[in-house]
C-alpha cells in the first residue's frame, strides 16, 4: 500500500506533466504540419525523415556559423527544399505518396548518417551552440505549475503559439478554407477558378518547414546541440497518429501529443512496478486504441450523414 | 521494352560473375580478413565504437583486411552470414547474434567471436567473449554512493535484459557494499539511439533523488550527460573510458575493454593458436578487461583520493574472491 502511495505520489508530481511537455513538444511540431498536407489530402508518412534532417542540418549549421540561430535557419531552408521534393513527386509527378514518403524517411537516414559521419565522424555531434531555455521568472515559482511549465527550451513555448496560428491560418483564413477544399473536394477549388495543387504544394512546404524546426528543435534545443544518427526514433509516426486522431484539427492534433508524452511519461515511472518491456508498448497499445476509436467515429459520422441526406453520402462514397 | 530488359539482366549476370570472381581470389594474398559485425551502429563513443577500435589497431599491427557491417538493429543472421562469406575471422559484437549457433557450423572453416554472449552449448569454430561487467559495475556502484549527496543513485538501462541487467546488480550491490542503506533507482530507455529519450530517463531519476547516474543504454547516454550538465548531477560512463565527452560531470566510467580483448582473440588466432574455440573467455577483472576509468588526470577529478584508494582495494578483493558480484548470468 505504501508502494502503492509512493508511484501515485511519483506519477502526479510536476516532473510527470514537465515531462509530458518535453515529450510532446517535438512530435506536436511535427504532427502540425502532417495536419496541414491531412488537410490538403497528402497522406504523410515521411514526416519521420523530414524531423531527422531538419535535427541533423540544424546542428551542421550551428556547427558551421557558430550560432544556434543560423543552425535553426539552416533547418528550415533544408526544411522547405525537403517540402518541395516531396511535392514535386507527390503532387506534380502524382507518385504513390505513401512509397515516396518511405523513400524519404530512408534517404534521410542514409543522408544524415553519412553526412554526420564524414563531418563529424563516427562519434556524431555534440555540444555545438543550442537555442536557449526560457525561464520565466515569477510564473515558475508558483507550486505545482510553475514545476510543469518553467525552464523548458524556447520552441516548447513557441509550439502553443504555433498552435493557435495554425488554427486560425486553417479555419479562420480564405487560404485555409482553400487549403482544406483541396483535400476535400479539388473539384470545387478549380470551379473557383483555384489550383488544388498549389494548395498542395504549399502544404507541403509548410510541413517541410514545420518537421524541420520539430527536428532542430530536438538536436539544439532539447539536447543542446547534439546530432546522433536516427535520432528521430519514430517521433514522425507518432506525429502521424496525432494528425489522425486529432482529425488533422491543430488543437486536437496538439492535445493528441500531449497524451502520447503523458503516456509515455507516466510508462518511465511505472518501470519499477511493471516490466518495462510492457511500459515500452504502451504508447503503441494507445495508437490502436486511438485508431478504433477513429474508424469507429468516421462510421458514426457516415451514418449520420446517410440518414440526413441518403443520395449526397452516396455520391461521395 | 524486352530489349532494354536483356541487356538489362545481362548486365546484372555479369556483374553477379564478376563480383564471384572477385571474393574468390580474396585469400590468395596471404593476409587474413576480418570483419566486424555489429549490432547497433557505430558512433556510440562506447561499446561498438570500442570494437572499431580494436580492429583499427589489428589493421595497423597484423595488416588484415577489415570490413564492418552494421545491423542497426536488424538482420543480423543475414548480416553474420554476409560477414563469414568474405571474411576469415569474423568478430560478432552484441548480445543480439544468438543465432551463431545454427549459423557457425554451416562455415566449418571460419571462425568466430561472439562478444557479450555465449552460446547455450559450445560450438566448435566459435569463441564467446564475455564479461564481468558485474564486477566494474560494483566499482561504479561504490563510488557513485560514496560521491552521491542525497544517497541515492540511479542507473538508466537500454533494455530489461541480461547483459543490461547484469550491470545493475554489480551496480546496486556496490552502493549497497558502501552503505546499506543507500537507495537505488533505475529505468530503461528502451532504446539505444535515442538520446532525448536518455534525457528523460535521467531526469526521471534524478526527480526521485538520484543525483548520481549510471548510463548504460549506447547513445541514449548523451541525453544523460546533457541532462546531468542540465540539472547538475553526476554521471557514470560505460564501456570506453567516456570522461572525455564531458569531464565536469562524468565522475568515472565502467569499462569494458571490449577493443582489446578483440585484438588479443585476434592475434592469437592469427598466430596459429586456436586453443580457445569452442570456449567462453570470461575476460574479468583478473585479466584487467574490466575496469574503472578516471579519464586523464588534467580532467577534473570528483572522485576523491581515499574513495579511489578504496575501489583499489575492493578491486583486489573481488580478484582474490573475497568479494562476490552477483550476477545474472
Amino acid at each position: 500500500m505504501n508502494e502503492f502511495s509512493e508511484l501515485l505520489k511519483s506519477i502526479l508530481s510536476p516532473g510527470t506533466f514537465n515531462e509530458m511537455l518535453r515529450r510532446a513538444t517535438p512530435v506536436a511540431i511535427a504532427a502540425l504540419g502532417g495536419a496541414l498536407t491531412e488537410h490538403a489530402g497528402i497522406m504523410n508518412i515521411g514526416m519521420d525523415g523530414m524531423i531527422l534532417m531538419g535535427a541533423f542540418f540544424g546542428v551542421l549549421g550551428s556547427f558551421l556559423f557558430s550560432s544556434a540561430w543560423a543552425g535553426l535557419a539552416f533547418a528550415i531552408l533544408i526544411g522547405v527544399l525537403v517540402g518541395l521534393f516531396y511535392a514535386l513527386f507527390v503532387i506534380k509527378f502524382r507518385s504513390d505518396e505513401f512509397i515516396i514518403g518511405c523513400a524519404l524517411n530512408t534517404f534521410a537516414l542514409g543522408l544524415t548518417s553519412y553526412m554526420s559521419r564524414a563531418i563529424f565522424g563516427t562519434s556524431g555531434a555534440k555540444g555545438y551552440p543550442s537555442l536557449p531555455d526560457l525561464h520565466l521568472g515569477v510564473i515558475g515559482k508558483i507550486p505545482f505549475f510553475g514545476g510543469v511549465i518553467d525552464g523548458h527550451s524556447l520552441f516548447v513555448y513557441v509550439a502553443v503559439l504555433l498552435v493557435v496560428i495554425l488554427w486560425v491560418f486553417v479555419y479562420k483564413t480564405p487560404a485555409g478554407f482553400h487549403l482544406r477544399a483541396a483535400g476535400e473536394k479539388p473539384e470545387t477549388l478549380r470551379t473557383a477558378g483555384l489550383s488544388p495543387d498549389r494548395m498542395k504544394w504549399i502544404a507541403s512546404v509548410l510541413c517541410g518547414v514545420l518537421c524541420s524546426i520539430a527536428g532542430a528543435h530536438l538536436s539544439l534545443g532539447y539536447l543542446n546541440g547534439t546530432f546522433a544518427e536516427n535520432m528521430s526514433n519514430s517521433r514522425g509516426f507518432v506525429a502521424f497518429a496525432c494528425v489522425i486522431f486529432g482529425g488533422a484539427n491543430p488543437i486536437k492534433t496538439y492535445l493528441a501529443s500531449l497524451m502520447f508524452g503523458f503516456f509515455d511519461a507516466i510508462g518511465l515511472r511505472l518501470q519499477g512496478t511493471i516490466s518495462s518491456d510492457l511500459t515500452g508498448i504502451i504508447p503503441y497499445a494507445i495508437t490502436v486504441i486511438m485508431m478504433v476509436y477513429v474508424v469507429i467515429r468516421s462510421n458514426r459520422r457516415k451514418k449520420h450523414a446517410q440518414k440526413r441526406d441518403p443520395k449526397a453520402a452516396g455520391g461521395a462514397a | 521494352m524486352k530489349k532494354f530488359l536483356m541487356i538489362l539482366l545481362a548486365a546484372m549476370l555479369l556483374l553477379t560473375a564478376f563480383a564471384c570472381s572477385k571474393s574468390g581470389q580474396g585469400d590468395a594474398s596471404g593476409s587474413q580478413t576480418v570483419a566486424v559485425v555489429v549490432a547497433g551502429r557505430f558512433g556510440d563513443r562506447s561499446f561498438y565504437d570500442s570494437s572499431k577500435e580494436g580492429l583499427d589497431k589489428l589493421v595497423a599491427d597484423k595488416g588484415v583486411k577489415p570490413i564492418t557491417i552494421e545491423c542497426n538493429g536488424e538482420n543480423h543472421d543475414i548480416q553474420t552470414k554476409n560477414a563469414a562469406e568474405k571474411a576469415d575471422i569474423i568478430v560478432l559484437v552484441g548480445w543480439e547474434f544468438y543465432n551463431i549457433e545454427e549459423i557457425a557450423p554451416d562455415y566449418p572453416e571460419k571462425k568466430f567471436i561472439w562478444i557479450d554472449n555465449a552460446t547455450s552449448a559450445p560450438v566448435a569454430n566459435v569463441l564467446n567473449i564475455t564479461y564481468a561487467q558485474n564486477e566494474g559495475s560494483f566499482l561504479a556502484g561504490y563510488i557513485a554512493a560514496a560521491v552521491s549527496k542525497t544517497g541515492t543513485v540511479g542507473a538508466v538501462g537500454g533494455e530489461d535484459v541480461d547483459t543490461i541487467n547484469d550491470f545493475i546488480v554489480g551496480y546496486e550491490q556496490g552502493a549497497k557494499y558502501y552503505n546499506d542503506s543507500v537507495k537505488v533507482v533505475k529505468n530503461y530507455s528502451n532504446t539505444y539511439d535515442d538520446p532525448a529519450v536518455g534525457k528523460d530517463c535521467a531526469l526521471a531519476l534524478n526527480g526521485q533523488g538520484a543525483d548520481v547516474v549510471f548510463q548504460i543504454a549506447s547513445a541514449c547516454g548523451d541525453g544523460v550527460f546533457e541532462a546531468a550538465k542540465e540539472k547538475g548531477f553526476y554521471a557514470i560512463g560505460v564501456d570506453s573510458d567516456q570522461k572525455w565527452i564531458d569531464p565536469e560531470v562524468i565522475i568515472c566510467s565502467m569499462k569494458k575493454e571490449v577493443g582489446n580483448s578483440i585484438y588479443t582473440a585476434v592475434s592469437e588466432f592469427l598466430a596459429g593458436d586456436t586453443s580457445r574455440l569452442g570456449t567462453t573467455w570470461i575476460a574479468d577483472m583478473a585479466t584487467g578487461y574490466v575496469g574503472i576509468g578516471y579519464g586523464e588526470d588534467s580532467m577534473t577529478q570528483q572522485v576523491p583520493e581515499d574513495v579511489k584508494k578504496a575501489v583499489e582495494d575492493l578491486k583486489a578483493k573481488i580478484v582474490s574472491g573475497e568479494i562476490k558480484v552477483n550476477t545474472t548470468r
